[in-house]
């Protein structure tokens, strides 16, 4: 038992966050503070990214044949968490969780055209999964793909399509068999290129970053562009869940507010003379927050690790996102509670605490208990897989 | 980084689970507390025959010096069974520090015995509103060929059992450890009926007479000891509270599964189910944070931080999971005759021995108040 990064992760880990540091120019910092280019897709992100792709950093944890260097999970886990920390939008859905099953189940044209693209740092896949009336019960999702001739038609509505402002394909679940009883046994993914004709996209305006609607009205795209086997789209939306999990709650994004309010409050003066960090509240809230992050820390590890090993434990995939999501929310309270009203100052207003960093996050934080699997489907699995409890009704 | 359990660890823990739960049938456990101390001395006996006793005590004394982390899975299983066995007070905080801190002689003189399991030394390490060893109220005055301590210590365990008990004591500024008789003149050994369920003693001493051979350290090498043995032993106890919150929780999973309300299962309703599932992540947390404090301290690495996180979580994760458990047991989780209560009130007793929530959590405050003051250019 040893639950130490060895001194080549931790070589890893600074190699990339000096890396990242080059990455996050003034120039796309300035492009951030623009709404709708917040989570990437203006020209300084396009540049960024490229030269990610350039030197070698997108697809690391890809196979030796699709041009990747077969990075274990726990080194994953470690580039994973220092680019989420650096701020980079980088499109880990894309890189992470589309490419590696679009590279096992596309047809070899358009999987040379999109993983080659997405290495180069030039593609970006957004995912269109959920509709206005399919969210956690996904699969009773109606968009509908019929065939016509070596075509296919697609017709329906998709709802929280984020980077559909600026991606190049849309990765679709789509219902192609509208026998009722085949609920989940008849989707089928197609890669929709967000050039096709019918394709219209139109912003959701979130308390945090720009998502989308997006609309698909008689969308044709040949049959190369279908994913995976007709109506087996099941199994390829589960099979990437875990990995999406994995760059979701990661350490390093978090760990770096609590030391950056810790560094603020020993810098400020406190009320009575003193630093604001010698208030025993302060101290307090400090130091709840430091026992949650190091519980976060190893159980990032350790998941890492477990995947390195073999199949995650169901139960324990979701103990992470539940305990993840719900300690994010309450580590934004803890912390943004030492700044007091200073800290709902918001980016770029006068008084902006840690560049307004930790107000976004404090404002958008219910995102994170319902996206991803909602916390009560992952509490029913908890009690399921993990307590062998019959199932809630 | 492993998180792997090796081999030979895993083969103590099947041999533990297998004579710990030998021994602790509701019938064994209910005949062991009809009498003070709560101690069953054939298992201990098991466990010494078994090897089990010298997991950290070196193969010279009869030991198989597995090391720390070893004792710390032993002290998980005996949680899990509730076993009257003082693993924590004995292997962790006296044969533990007695390994690392007393002298050759008295090495040979106690160890021996501690892993056969033919005598006992304990352990006392907290006073009236005072739970920190290393700073202790109690004072040993110098004499010739030794020293008089007079002092209270509380909530002993062992102490009508133990040879020796452990203990610190001030000679004005200077930290002494000593290995005191509890049988000597001087001593006042009260009942003390716990939470828990146990009859712990009071320990008063009134210039108590120690020989030279019976101090352990004193100075500088006294403090490590005390902080050491602050450390290893909140770390035990977590290891403990794993036990013993994983089988509150496997117990409550079990049991709504079973209990039927309104016509079914009451585990088949959400607010039931996502209560037990609660208790899963915090006994995973709880896991996770002592795992990391037992290798630290395995390994002979500064465990200061991880010890104080681990405990914290202990004390939260007894409180939330024994709270839990019996509230959805309902009356069954209060009665005498079901099983549960052991587990309940042995956790309560931990989340508020040697260190509680609230007050670690102002340790570790005040201790990153001075980390970030220290870094602090202006």
């Amino acid at each position: 038992m040893n639950i130490e990064l060895t001194a080549e992760q931790q070589a890893l880990q600074r190699e990339v966050r000096e890396y990242m540091k080059g990455i996050m120019t003034p120039a796309l910092l300035e492009e951030m503070k623009d709404h709708d280019l917040r989570e990437g897709g203006g020209p300084e992100f396009r540049k960024q990214y490229a030269k990610m792709g350039a030197d070698g950093w997108i697809g690391l944890s890809w196979s030796k044949d699709l041009g990747g260097k077969e990075l274990s999970h726990v080194e994953q886990y470690i580039f994973t968490d220092e680019v989420i920390r650096s701020g980079f939008a980088y499109p880990f859905l894309t890189t992470e969780a589309c490419t590696p099953v679009i590279a096992a189940h596309a047809n070899e044209e358009v999987r040379e055209e999109v993983v080659r693209g997405v290495q180069r740092g030039e593609v970006v896949i957004a995912i269109g999964y959920s509709e206005p009336n399919a969210g956690t019960d996904l699969a009773s999702l109606r968009t509908k793909a019929e065939r016509d001739g070596e075509d296919w038609v697609i017709n329906g509505q998709k709802m929280w399509t984020s980077l559909a402002n600026y991606a190049d394909y849309v990765w679709l679940a789509a219902r192609t068999d509208p026998d009722p009883e085949k609920k989940h046994k008849g989707l089928t993914m197609f890669l929709v290129p967000t050039s096709a004709e019918g394709f219209s996209c139109t912003p959701v305006r979130t308390l945090g970053a720009r998502t989308n609607a997006t609309y698909y009205d008689n969308v044709r795209i040949p049959d190369k562009y279908r994913v995976g086997e007709i109506n087996g789209g099941w199994k390829l939306i589960t099979s990437q869940l875990n990995v999406e999990r994995l760059s979701l709650f990661t350490h390093g994004q978090v760990d770096s507010l609590y030391q950056g309010v810790a560094e603020w409050s020993a810098q400020t003066a406190g009320p009575g003379g003193g630093r604001l960090i010698e208030q025993p509240w302060v101290q307090h809230n400090l130091a709840r927050v430091k026992t949650g992050l190091e519980a976060l820390k190893i159980m990032c590890w350790k998941q890492a690790w477990s995947m390195d090993q073999g199949p995650l434990d169901m139960a324990k995939a979701s103990t992470a996102k539940v305990y993840g999501s719900e300690f994010f929310v309450e580590l934004y309270r803890l912390l943004l509670e030492v700044m007091g009203t200073a800290g709902t100052i918001a980016a770029d207003s006068p008084g902006a605490v840690l560049q307004g960093k930790l107000e976004f996050r404090w404002r958008v934080g219910s995102i994170l208990t319902f996206g991803g699997g909602t916390n009560e489907v992952q509490r029913d699995i908890i009690a399921m897989a993990g307590l062998w409890m019959p199932r809630s009704r | 980084m492993d998180f792997n359990i090796p081999e030979e660890l895993a083969s103590v823990n099947n041999l533990a689970q297998q004579i710990l739960n030998d021994f602790t049938t509701v019938d064994q456990l209910e005949a062991i507390e009809r009498q003070a101390p709560r101690f069953d001395p054939d298992l201990w006996q098991a466990l010494a025959t078994a090897g089990l006793l010298g997991l950290d005590i070196q193969e010279q004394f009869g030991g198989t010096d597995l090391g720390y982390y070893a004792v710390t899975a032993l002290c998980e299983e005996v949680g899990r069974t509730v076993a009257p066995a003082p693993v924590v007070p004995v292997l962790v905080s006296a044969a533990g520090t007695l390994r690392r801190f007393a002298s050759d002689q008295q090495q040979e003189t106690w160890l021996p015995g501690i892993a056969a399991g033919s005598l006992q030394v304990s352990s006392a390490l907290e006073e009236y509103a005072n739970d920190d060893p290393t700073r202790p109220d109690a004072i040993a005055a110098a004499t010739v060929g030794g020293y008089a301590i007079s002092g209270t210590k509380i909530c002993v365990s062992q102490a009508t059992i133990a040879r020796r008990i452990l203990l610190s004591a001030r000679n004005g500024d200077e930290l002494v450890v000593a290995l005191v008789d509890p049988r000597a003149a001087g001593i006042t050994l009260s009942p003390q009926l716990v939470t828990s369920g146990e009859t712990l003693h009071e320990m008063a001493m009134n210039a108590v007479q120690v020989p030279d051979e019976d101090i352990v350290a004193v100075g500088r090498k006294a403090v490590e000891a005390m902080q050491w043995i602050q450390r290893a032993t909140r770390t035990a106890l977590c290891a403990m509270m794993v036990g013993l919150a994983d089988k509150m929780m496997r117990m409550t999973g079990s049991y709504t599964t079973e209990r039927e309300q309104f016509g079914r299962p009451i585990a088949t309703f959400q607010a039931v189910s996502h209560r037990v599932a609660d208790c899963y992540i915090d006994v995973e947390c709880l896991r996770l944070v002592t795992e990391q404090a037992a290798s630290l301290i395995d390994q002979g690495r500064p465990a200061r931080e991880a010890s104080l996180i681990a405990k914290i979580w202990c004390g939260d994760t007894a409180h939330r999971v024994s709270q839990a458990a019996q509230h959805c047991h309902g009356g069954t989780g209060v009665d005498r005759d079901y099983p549960l209560h052991r587990y309940c009130l042995q956790a309560r007793q931990i989340e508020m021995s040697l260190g509680n929530s609230a007050q670690l959590t102002a340790q570790l405050g005040s201790s990153i108040a001075e980390e970030y003051l220290a870094s602090d250019p202006g």
